[in-house]
């Protein structure tokens, strides 16, 4: 379906979502806000009683400044000009002695206006009776005075309002005032908000009240007389002439549909209005940004202004592609063997891992898959789109799970512990793999939107990619230990899945007789080798680390280089040594004579070289008994600070 | 289908351009192809004003992929401008059309003749169309290839049924309505096991009037004779 119809299908979806606030992770309250309304944040909640007379005023903290209030297309888009919203506005618009305390206001009449649009409200069909109490109160005109008396806001010696709070010297008594921390500005700028308290009646807030949001929706739909033929529902409904800015955070100016062709040539040529060629109706255009703010704001991930939005339509939730699987995959224990998991059984726990989203009957049901950017500060665009069946997506997101993994040691379990996990990395781990740590946001976004396809499409990874991410890990030198790690483990992921077919897994294959995995097999148990003659004290890379790089692009030269400085080490560990020599001349015996040259080696060869070095170190039962009380967490991890 | 043919295009890139966001610039495709679109292509593999070709039913053979890329636009003030496009990614799709005559043009009475123009179309298949073949938009080149339409694998050929929602499926002009007007056509699309079956443009209920315009009348005024032409071309005396 098209974004417009799926977003707007997700709001009738969740009609009992709406107007229910809940918390972000940073404390600000979002909710699916009704059609016809939108959030401002409130600086002063005035408390009426039913007859429209003053009872209280408080300044309202920060964090629950955050207020639905109802909006007319025309109120949403104004600038300079003003134009009053329905019921809650800033002071200039409901205070009737606004002048007497601040001074003039040129050319326009907001106080008039807003009264006047009120009025309408309270003399239509839809009225309501605490919307009523409202009007009563402030046809009176009274509220700075009320305010100042009820010292919400403050008068300076001429009994205008303060422009900003000054601390007399000396006086250390006098706190600042509560109105000066709310609010950037100047006190004639502060949202005002009302309730009115009712006997009887459970919800004074009016800004929460589904009756009064309800009234407004009716009042203002009979408003919209002009109907047009919808592009989205394809019935003829009052159509919306501009349509919703701010869409993926409160200070976004840039709008989704937006129509400016005075001077280009956009739609001009064909037609002569952007009315002519395309028209939504006001209610579709309404809920679906609605449904996108919610959305965006409730499970969103954003990066340097792009936002990346995975949903379902019937049921919200989804696991993130980009993310990858730890939280539910079973983490592996420290010393064992497991690691060695056979491609059966991970597959089984990344199934196990993915049935908490797996629903019966979800043969109609969609996910979409959505990322928004703006090239210029005006304008968003959908840069990707996808929308798929629930079913598919999942088959897709367990195939690249399973077919895209390695065996990490980077993530941190609840004990702040580093853990072995076997599964896919998150796509933001394979740009900092491909690109480095302090690769620019604008790089990652552009990664991150590169990757979408490869998992939900199974498209192969960009080869750039991956070829990136080879040539970093093959290159320890130039980073932390723990980077090199997490470099060197989420390459052999690429590598494993661009070598899809043949089904590599984390475990030594002692029969393939490749000449990349052979040569990776050779330079790990150099490492060992050395490692082991070193000691545990001696942290320096040791040869095979270090001539990594060079290896790499010409193995045949570089392995002579590495073979004659292993020498004294071999001498140092005297017999401790033979199970490695060993184990070297069966390795090189199997190379052919012919693959020994200096071509350079491909991404297989950090296969080779992980799976031989995690066999090494964890098959401490087999082999001589005098190795064993090193282990690859010894090395790897100690100096590991992020 | 009488005076039907059938011929698979595909190409790279794709952008039948969603009308709801080409207002504003940042242009993003439609999933699936439009009458208007694909009727477009037919006449860029053969047409003449005699005949007015009809898209009987497209096959969707590969998965709706998009992909955006940025765009400098022409700012025809001067100046700079940027935008996103997203594009549809590898497509592929078979398409059966079938031509009718053009009632409206009375003047053209004389080439009706239906095997004429049948067998042509059905050549200017063969040989990939007559003129260069766009999917959407000029920059998304297409290539076009005679098919047998139920042959091959298509992503969504076990899909039973995909709903599109509301879709534009194309404006009606003036030179095949008879009526002065410019009319854009909407219409509900459902893609079943793959495939979209058109309605005729004359069977959408959803139109809506978008300007005015009438048709343009040939005639000796405004056209030139190719013996006219030949006199001009090759003086006298010469023989081509």
């Amino acid at each position: 379906m098209s974004w417009l119809a799926n977003l707007s299908k997700t709001y009738d979806n969740h009609t009992d979502a709406i107007g229910n606030f809940e918390k972000k992770r940073n404390g600000r309250e979002y909710a699916l806000i009704p059609i016809s309304h939108t959030t401002q944040s409130a600086h002063i909640e005035v408390i009426l009683n039913g007859k429209g007379e003053f009872l209280r005023a408080k300044v309202i903290e920060k964090e629950e400044g955050s207020t639905i209030i109802p909006c007319t297309e025309a109120a949403a888009s104004r600038t300079s000009a003003p134009v009053p919203y329905p019921l809650f506005d800033k002071l200039m618009y409901v205070a009737g002695d606004y002048e007497q305390y601040v001074g003039e206001v040129k050319k326009h009449t907001p106080h008039a206006n807003y009264l006047e649009q009120l009025r309408t409200w309270c003399t239509s069909a839809y009225s309501n009776r605490k919307v009523e109490s409202v009007y009563q109160y402030l046809q009176k005109g009274t509220l700075i005075a009320d305010l100042v008396e009820y010292k919400v806001l403050w008068t300076d010696m001429q009994g205008k309002l303060l422009d900003k709070w000054v601390q007399e010297e000396g006086d250390e008594s006098k706190e600042k005032p509560a109105i000066f921390k709310v609010i950037a500005s100047d006190q004639s700028s502060a949202f005002v908000r009302f309730a009115v308290q009712i006997p009887g009646d459970t919800e004074p807030r009016l800004w929460r009240d589904r009756e009064v949001q309800q009234s407004f929706i009716d009042f203002y739909n009979e408003q919209l007389a002009e109907t047009d033929l919808c592009y989205v529902t394809g019935e003829q409904l009052p159509y919306a002439d501009k349509h919703a800015s701010r869409i993926r955070n409160s200070g976004d100016k840039t709008k989704l549909i937006s129509a400016n062709d005075s001077s280009g040539f956009t739609f001009r040529g064909r037609f002569r209005t952007s009315r002519d060629a395309a028209s939504v109706s006001y209610e579709v255009s309404q809920k679906a940004h609605n449904a996108l703010k919610w959305l965006i704001d409730r499970q969103s991930f954003t990066l340097d202004g792009k936002v990346f939005l995975v949903w379902g339509t019937d049921r919200l939730e989804v696991p993130d592609p980009a993310e990858d699987l730890f939280d539910y995959l079973k983490e592996e224990e420290d010393d064992s063997s497991a690691g060695d998991m056979a491609h059966r059984e991970h597959a089984l726990e990344v199934r196990k891992a993915l049935s908490g989203f797996r629903y019966d009957g979800e043969y109609k049901s969609n996910v979409v898959i959505m990322t928004l950017d703006a090239a210029t500060p005006g304008r968003l665009s959908i840069v990707y789109y996808r929308d798929m069946n629930r079913e598919l997506f999942m088959n897709q997101l367990q195939h690249w799970h399973e077919t895209c993994f390695w065996r990490h040691r980077y993530r941190k379990n609840e004990n702040d512990k580093y853990v072995a996990f076997t599964g896919a990395p998150a796509t933001k781990d394979i740009a900092f793999a491909a690109y480095g740590s302090r690769a620019s946001d604008k790089v990652v976004k552009g990664l991150l939107e590169r990757m979408l396809p490869c998992i939900v499409d199974g498209r192969p990874i960009p080869i750039d990619i991956v070829r990136s991410a080879i040539s970093r890990a093959s290159n320890p030198v130039g980073m932390e230990p723990w980077e090199w790690e997490k470099t060197l483990s989420i390459a052999c992921a690429l590598v494993n899945k661009t070598k899809e077919k043949e089904g590599f897994r984390v475990s030594l294959n002692k029969q393939l007789d490749d000449r990349n995995y052979l040569f990776g097999r050779m330079l790990a148990i150099a490492d060992v080798l050395e490692r082991r003659a070193l000691g545990r004290e001696e942290k320096r890379a040791t040869n095979a680390v270090r001539y990594m790089n060079a290896f790499a692009q010409r193995p045949g030269r570089t392995w002579s280089i590495i073979q004659s400085n292993l020498q004294p080490y071999q001498a140092r560990m005297g017999t401790d040594a033979r199970y490695y020599n060993g184990l070297l001349d069966e390795v090189g015996s199997m190379l052919k004579p012919e693959d020994f040259t200096d071509a350079p080696l491909s991404g297989l060869y950090l296969l080779g070289f992980y799976s031989q070095r995690h066999d090494l170190y964890t098959k401490k039962d087999k082999g001589d008994t005098t190795q064993g009380q090193d282990s690859e967490q010894d090395n790897d991890q100690d100096d590991t600070e992020e | 289908m009488r005076n039907q043919i059938e011929f698979e295009v595909s190409g790279k890139y794709a952008l039948f351009t969603d009308p709801l966001t080409k207002i504003g610039g940042e242009k993003f495709s439609y999933q699936v192809p439009t009458y208007q679109a694909l009727k477009g292509i037919v006449e860029s593999i053969y047409w003449k004003p005699t005949i007015i070709w009809y898209i009987h039913e497209v096959r969707i053979m590969n998965v709706i992929q998009t992909e955006s890329k940025g765009i400098r636009p022409i700012e025809y003030n001067g100046g700079n401008t940027l935008a996103y496009y997203t594009y549809l990614k590898d497509v592929k799709y078979r398409v059966r059309a079938y031509f009718d005559f053009n009632p409206h043009r009375e003047d053209l009475v004389y080439d009706r003749n239906e095997n004429k123009h049948h067998n042509i179309a059905k050549r200017s298949v063969q040989a990939g169309g007559r003129r260069d073949i766009f999917l959407g938009t000029r920059e998304c080149q297409g290539y076009v290839e005679p098919c047998d339409f139920n042959e091959g694998k298509g992503f969504y050929d076990e899909v039973p049924e995909v709903d599109f929602g509301h879709m534009v499926h194309g404006i009606s002009y003036p030179d095949e309505t008879g009526r002065p007007e410019r009319e854009t056509r909407l219409w509900p699309v459902k893609m079943e096991r793959g495939i979209i079956r058109f309605i005729r443009p004359e069977a959408c209920e959803l139109t809506r009037k978008t300007g005015e315009g009438v048709a343009k009348i040939f005639g000796s005024e405004n056209m030139e004779s190719v013996d006219q032409l030949h006199e001009e071309l090759f003086a006298e005396g010469e023989k081509a």
